[in-house]
């Protein structure tokens, strides 16, 4: 922290914004060179919440470590679950029932709403729209009790596993969630009331930050900040996984890269969430929600409790050595998370354990391209550009 | 194992036909698993094969997503298969152009920890490089700015050696927490 | 601002007479004020500050107690919620922003990773912030609910109330 402010020679001072900030969206830390109010030079820096995700996944079983993706990306845990686990099973060479891809679409889609509500209420309040923030949050709880009523817990969800979920949808969540679906636009028209043709928040986002699509692809921008940038590129249509080419919907593409563009970006990708939940529920397959592989996934709980066959899957499959075993060999996969692209790249040695798992962080490179879009700007844009961007610790730092 | 058989009837991708073309000496092996192509290249001439795949008008795997290392020590078939390298650098390319994945892995041996960087072909790697030296301890030669980013500045070790404990040699409970220059 | 009965009842060591006459200690009133305008500095690092962002925000709204003046600045806070992981990294920062906060001070550590590293036992995560800053109250959960965020929060409110000192001056007391 160098206490705070520092003054160099010459005409130049440096500003240390972060890590403990308001506006730094978690433990990230931005060493600025300013000229009065411009900034010359920025150098963001990393690590203040390095946890050792990836250390971990080495010393986990396949299933154990679907509990430390909830804590990644803690904005939208469902997305890193269904990332991870897809991962895993592409690895084995399985595939999900039907019912149970619908139902991690609908999941994805859901968190990347709550996801994006975030990043909303969180950007605006950085630039002194407090009323957004409650509103976002006021919807954010709707989905928060979604997701309790069909995993167990508001944030860290943990509900998928290798070859399927924890458990089916429960009784009436389709109600609910059409009730979301249903109200969600109007809640978000009224955002848009207040920010979208804002004076204030038009002045401080357009033009803020910018990024070219040739630049952005340099840098290894993906997600909203990609597509802001004018590139329309979503692994969802061109990578289709987990059913996701059985649903239509709309990529939304900026053409500034600016910090108004990665806003309505994200506004209209909410919009077209809602979309593709609503058509997810209309065609909603019957049938298992687990692949029915004994060696995979575990039996019924009256299977495990009545029958000897199943207590003794049950046993196998929790007991070190004997539970899910990929074959040897390496596997990338590549998911459109809310941020961007989240990849799992997993080495398997054949043991019950990975042999290596890199996460490939969206934000890590969003943070990188930091300073491209604050150099030669203001420093009060700082927050603005930072703010636009979603940078998320747990998922930089891993 | 059929399934690999029956790719090796269907025609070369034209990502290793130019590779064979142009740099055959280059490649160490190939192969395609999962749906994704794997090449393993020769540390001599990785950066000339990057800088290729990444410059060629027609390949144009312009979108580095990731650049990452495995420590292999404890994994003895991959040890013996490339002449018991310990590292291996793994590069994550994408072409926006032919919309596939290319995985370009490439050995390091132990005595001798340096790879070109390829941070001044794609801004991205930059700090993809960085992270891999904190967690390896892999050189990239010629990366402008090769520091530690993930763990302390005076952290010793390299975490995601395999020899390296998970919970680490007591760092956590005597590291430094007094310095004021944080 | 009118004080109710309830209000004066709810004040421990404080006695109406008839009339507006209210007898009591200066350590009382000064507690009393103390308890009802706390002044949170959060410490946000990781999932528990977004449940922390929860509690702030409409449904829950830690204001109802009288603890909305959330302060980023250390200078002007007198509770500190650290919520989410510390890492050997963070440990620092985190201790400095504990050493500018002025005197006297709470410290709530919220979730499993502040309290103990929850579960990441890994090299570079402190295994509880309690080695080495005091504190006052612990919340288990990864992540906790808003109201066991809440429910922390009225515990150093009583602990306040109580007249007892806080974990950091405890020390100083004892000599």
């Amino acid at each position: 922290m160098q206490g705070g402010l520092e003054r160099a020679t010459g005409e130049k001072m440096v500003l240390n914004f972060g890590p403990q900030h308001p506006a730094t969206h978690g433990t990230l830390r931005i060493v600025l060179e300013l000229d009065g109010e411009s900034v010359l030079k920025a150098t963001p820096h990393a690590g203040y919440l390095h946890t050792g995700f990836e250390k971990l996944g080495e010393h986990l079983d396949y299933n154990q470590y679907i509990v430390v993706t909830d804590r990644m990306n803690y904005l939208s845990p469902l997305s890193n679950n269904f990332g991870y686990v897809l991962a895993v099973e592409q690895l084995l060479g399985i595939e999900v029932p039907k019912r149970c891809q619908y139902i991690r679409i609908l999941m994805a889609e859901l968190s990347r709403v709550a996801d994006h509500l975030l990043w909303l209420g969180t950007a605006a309040l950085d630039l002194g729209a407090f009323s957004v923030f409650l509103y976002s949050f006021r919807e954010r709880e709707k989905l928060y009790s979604i997701f309790e009523k069909t995993t167990g817990a508001r944030l860290t969800t943990s509900y998928t596993r290798v070859g399927g979920v924890l458990r089916d949808l429960y009784d009436g969540c389709e109600e609910d969630v059409r009730q979301f679906t249903n109200d969600f636009p109007k809640a978000l028209k009224e955002t848009h009331t207040l920010l979208t043709r804002n004076r204030i928040w038009m002045d401080r986002t357009k033009g803020v930050g910018p990024i070219a699509a040739d630049d952005a692809i340099n840098y290894g921008l993906t997600g909203p900040c990609l597509r802001a940038a004018g590139v329309a590129h979503d692994i969802r249509k061109a990578e289709p996984y987990s059913s996701y080419d059985e649903v239509t919907f709309e990529v939304p593409v900026g053409s500034n890269g600016d910090a108004y563009d990665r806003y309505l970006v994200r506004m209209e990708e909410m919009i077209q969430s809602c979309g593709i939940i609503t058509q997810v529920l209309d065609n909603m397959p019957d049938g298992p929600v687990n692949v029915e592989d004994n060696k995979i996934t575990m039996p019924n709980k009256s299977d495990a409790y009545g029958h000897i066959e199943g207590l003794i899957h049950h046993f196998k499959i929790v007991m070190d050595g004997h539970g899910v075993q990929p074959p040897k060999g390496e596997h990338y996969c590549a998911t459109e998370s809310p941020n961007g692209e989240l990849g799992f790249y997993i080495v398997s040695d054949g043991s019950g354990t990975a042999y290596r798992i890199r996460i490939r962080p969206p934000s890590f490179l969003h943070f990188q391209a930091l300073p491209h879009m604050l150099e030669g700007g203001m420093v009060s844009d700082t927050v603005a550009v930072l703010g636009s961007l979603n940078v998320i610790a747990g998922e930089l730092d891993r | 194992m059929n399934e690999e058989k029956e790719v090796e009837v269907q025609p070369k991708p034209l990502v290793l036909q130019k590779l064979e073309e142009h740099h055959a000496d280059a490649l160490l092996s190939q192969d395609e698993t999962r749906g994704t192509l794997v090449i393993v290249v020769r540390k001599e001439q990785a950066y000339a094969v990057l800088e290729y795949l990444k410059t060629d008008p027609e390949l144009a795997y312009t979108f580095l997503v990731d650049v990452t290392a495995v420590d292999n020590s404890q994994m003895e078939s991959e040890l013996m298969q490339f002449d018991y390298a310990r590292f291996m650098v793994v590069y994550q390319l994408y072409s926006y152009q032919g919309q596939c994945r290319l995985r370009v892995k490439v050995p390091v041996h132990e005595n001798d920890l340096s790879i070109p960087s390829v941070a001044g072909l794609w801004r991205g790697a930059n700090w993809l490089e960085r992270e891999t030296y904190d967690m390896f301890g892999i050189n990239f030669d010629g990366h402008p700015d090769l520091r530690r980013i993930l763990m302390p500045d005076d952290f010793d070790g390299h975490p995601l050696r395999k020899d390296y404990p998970l919970r680490g040699r007591g760092e956590r409970e005597s590291f430094n927490f007094d310095k004021q220059n944080v | 601002m009118g004080l109710t009965n309830t209000d004066i009842q709810s004040a421990q060591g404080v006695e109406q007479t008839d009339g507006n006459i209210i007898t009591t200690t200066i350590d009382k009133v000064i507690n009393w004020g103390r308890k009802n305008s706390l002044w949170p500095m959060p410490f946000g690092t990781a999932c528990c500050a977004i449940e922390m962002m929860a509690t702030l925000a409409s449904k829950f709204d830690l204001s109802r107690f009288g603890s909305e003046a959330i302060r980023f600045s250390p200078r002007q806070s007198d509770l500190l919620i650290v919520s989410g992981r510390i890492s050997i990294k963070m440990m620092p920062v985190l201790k400095r922003i504990y050493d500018q906060m002025p005197d006297p001070k709470w410290v709530i550590s919220m979730g499993a990773c502040a309290s103990c590293g929850g579960v990441f036992d890994t090299y570079t995560l402190i295994q509880g912030v309690d080695q080495f800053i005091p504190v006052d109250v612990y919340i288990p959960g990864c992540p906790p609910r808003p109201e066991d965020l809440i429910d922390a929060v009225l515990q150093v409110q009583e602990k306040i109330a109580s007249g007892a000192s806080p974990k950091g001056v405890e020390h100083l007391l004892e000599t």
